[in-house]
């Protein structure tokens, strides 16, 4: 137990943070969906947000990605005040984020190559080569190549999500949001997103994860967040929110979620200690 | 009752002339009402209160008059506003497809709010403008979700030009009045009439059916 | 140019008989049209290859051309080729109701076909014929989600009625041309047939906007 009382150095401490949220508040109608909440991801990190059902991660995820506006409170990324009433603000900060959605949000009407295409040629105005060559290279990353002309509705939700997550990266994003990535997902499937994610997190990618995967959060997350009811109630490397957990709702939520430690990511699974 | 063809012996040349100027105005007031149907449905739904209300009032109050009061009062009386007379054919054209252009905003409205709210965010989240989100994500889905209505408004173009022929448009059924009371067989030219209307209208109902199962799948996000 | 607007008010009562006559028009073609349509809708899901086939043919030929011919087609050619002699009010309301009657078949049809076969299915196993299930069980699900269409088929249908006038049928946009002709007064008489057709027409448009939003199908 000794070691967890020793503060523990997140990554990157001491620079200054890609993300950072400094007592954002937003409210839908009368129900305070963030209040007050501060947290920072640093560059390199890989921050997982977790708690109960309509605590804010979304939302959070949302204000982060300028989908959202604030009531009060400031987003920071990249040292710069992220400003969902300015447009071109919002898509100055979106072009820099990747974000990867619950039911992956894949363009129907295109085939697989376009949908990772689509970003490249309107927003970021590459030639159809320049995009398509890049495209293929991430399709090949996530072990789509060879779907690259089906269409969304002839894949699996497993292969839709990693084609959701090859089209946030084309953009060569600076912060990848992820929310509830696995949620919609058969759990024979779960597995092989969480372990593009996984790769990706050992690249070096700074990742934001809102999860239920607690084994996910535990063993490739650096920092913990939990939400509740629109707060922060406690934050953390992974060690201490799943073994040593000082709020007592942070014990009630882990309790209930009965987690049992079992890993789905596919490589590198660790021997239990 | 005997059949005689002989009218059409002589006037076939007029008839087609007809016809093809029944295609004609089809196909401009269907290309004037989609494009009608594209920025008032989007305008409506995109554009805020103010377009919603406005333009909410011109499809109302397009779906509450008739086409025919449409058209007479386009050719009889707005020359009357403007001090101008207008050209008959324009003035069918213009009617048309603003009436058309209603439905069609509605129904391309209607398409545009089915396209999960997911597909937005999405596209906004890759760093598109709203612009081209709708043009590119949201537009091509919703136009794919409601082709059957769409094609089902195509025909009542076709059909609807025949009610130019109150302001004497010489289209189809005006040249098909004008050869029967010459040679008092109404019987023939109003049934061979109607089978070119029917063979005009039905491949289009069909093959917009046809093509709608081909492409279904390409709008359910 | 001087408008004078005394004619309106002057021809006022010509203008409300006019409009009482479009409104009679439309009540009693829906009122043929609904048990036409239904008749059709039956005739054309048959088990007989002959019956379904006539009735195709018939429903789509009505829906595949325009009305305004259909009602030139019934006034010059039933009289003087099957001596058929109809007022020409009877020629009109028999014009509207065939095509009302071809668009309402398939509204009934589409009503009908939607409803999921468990639910006869689940008829048939508590003992129920085949008329007892379309009855109690089908035809009331059916008519919640036809009642929508219907609504949109009327309002076309009180537009469509203006048709009627190249008959002479002494209907609203009848009388008003006729007032034209006889008063010269071209904008303020067309003008006002459009006002009355839209203050008839507009309330129509959002009741069925509404019966649309009340009685949207959640699958
Ligand atoms: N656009 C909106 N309008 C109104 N209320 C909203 C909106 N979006 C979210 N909410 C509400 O805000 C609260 C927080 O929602 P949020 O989606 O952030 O929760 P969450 O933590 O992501 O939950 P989940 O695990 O269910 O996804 C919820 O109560 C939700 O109902
Ligand atoms: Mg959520």
């Amino acid at each position: 137990m000794s070691a967890q009382e020793t503060p523990v150095k997140r990554i990157n401490h001491g620079e200054s943070p890609i993300l950072s949220f400094e007592n954002v508040s937003k409210r839908y109608g009368t129900l305070q969906a963030l209040d007050q909440v501060t947290l920072t991801v640093n560059r390199g990190e890989v921050v997982c947000l977790i708690g109960p059902s309509g605590s804010g991660k979304s939302t959070a995820l949302r204000c982060a990605n300028a989908l959202e506006t604030l009531d009060s409170g400031r987003v920071l990324f990249e040292g710069k005040e992220v400003r969902a009433d300015d447009n071109r603000n919002a898509r100055q900060v979106r072009r820099r984020m990747g974000m990867v959605f619950q039911n992956f949000e894949l363009f129907p009407h295109l085939t697989v190559l376009k949908n990772v295409t689509i970003g490249l040629t309107t927003v970021l105005k590459l030639d159809e080569a320049a995009a398509d060559k890049r495209a293929l290279t991430l399709l090949a990353k996530v072990g789509l190549s060879d779907k690259a002309s089906a269409h969304a509705a002839n894949l699996s939700g497993g292969q839709q999500q990693r084609v959701a997550i090859a089209r946030a990266l084309a953009m060569e994003p600076a912060l990848m949001l992820f929310d509830e990535p696995t949620s919609a997902l058969d759990p024979e499937t779960i597995g092989e997103v969480l372990s593009v994610m996984k790769a990706l997190a050992d690249e070096g990618m700074t990742m934001v994860v809102v999860t239920h995967e607690m084994d996910f959060a535990r063993r490739v997350g650096n920092w913990v967040v939990v939400f509740d009811k629109g707060r922060v109630i406690e934050q953390g490397p992974p060690r201490q929110i799943f073994e040593a957990a000082t709020v007592p709702r942070t014990r009630e939520f882990l309790n209930h979620l009965g987690w049992h430690g079992e890993s789905k990511i596919e490589p590198a699974r660790e021997p239990k200690q | 009752m005997a059949i005689d063809l002989s009218p059409f012996a002589n006037s076939w040349p007029f008839l087609l002339k007809a016809v093809a100027l029944t295609v004609f105005i089809s196909a401009m007031s269907m290309l004037l009402g989609f494009v009608l149907g594209v920025v008032v449905g989007a305008l409506r739904t995109y554009g805020g209160r103010f377009f919603d209300i406005v333009l909410g009032f011109y499809v109302d109050t397009m779906r509450s008059i008739p086409l025919l009061v449409i058209l007479i009062w386009i050719y009889f009386a707005f020359p009357l506003v403007i001090g101008a007379s207008v050209d008959v054919t324009s003035a069918a054209i213009v009617g048309l497809g603003l009436h058309l252009g209603a439905y069609m905003a509605e129904t391309i409205r209607a398409g545009l709010t089915s396209v999960r709210r997911g597909q937005m965010a999405a596209a906004l989240a890759l760093g598109m403008s709203h612009t081209q989100a709708i043009r590119t994500i949201i537009l091509p889905q919703a136009l794919i979700r409601m082709l059957p209505s769409l094609g089902s408004l195509f025909v009542f173009a076709i059909k609807d030009s025949a009610i130019a022929s109150v302001i004497a448009v010489p289209e189809l059924l005006r040249q098909t009045q004008v050869v029967a009371g010459n040679t008092y067989r109404p019987f023939e030219l109003y049934t061979a009439a109607m089978i070119v209307y029917f063979l005009l209208c039905f491949p289009v109902a069909r093959g917009v059916d046809w093509i709608y199962r081909r492409v279904a799948h390409l709008g359910s996000s | 140019m001087t408008f004078d607007w005394s004619v309106i008010w002057t021809n006022l009562p010509r203008f409300a008989e006019g409009a009482w006559m479009t409104v009679w028009l439309a009540v009693v073609t829906m009122a043929l049209a609904i048990p036409g349509g239904l008749i059709l809708a039956f005739l054309r899901m048959s088990p007989f290859k002959v019956v379904s086939f006539a009735a195709a043919t018939f429903v789509e030929f009505f829906r595949a051309t325009p009305l305004i011919l259909q009602i030139y087609w019934a006034y010059y050619v039933l009289p003087a080729y099957f001596d058929m002699q109809f007022s020409q009010l009877t020629t009109a309301i028999l014009g509207l109701t065939c095509n009302i009657s071809s668009f309402n078949s398939e509204t009934f049809r589409a009503g009908i076909l939607s409803i999921r076969k468990g639910q006869w299915n689940a008829g048939k196993a508590i003992g129920m014929s085949d008329v007892q299930i379309m009855w109690h069980i089908v035809l009331p699900q059916a008519v919640m989600r036809v009642l929508p269409a219907l609504a949109t088929t009327w309002v076309s249908l009180f537009k469509d009625t203006s048709l009627v006038s190249i008959i002479s049928v002494s209907d609203l946009s009848y009388v008003s041309l006729k007032i034209r002709s006889e008063t010269y007064r071209i904008l303020e008489v067309l003008t006002a047939m459009a006002v009355i057709y839209w203050l008839m027409g507009y309330p129509q448009a959002k009741i069925v906007d509404w019966i649309h939003r009340h009685y949207k199908v959640v699958e």
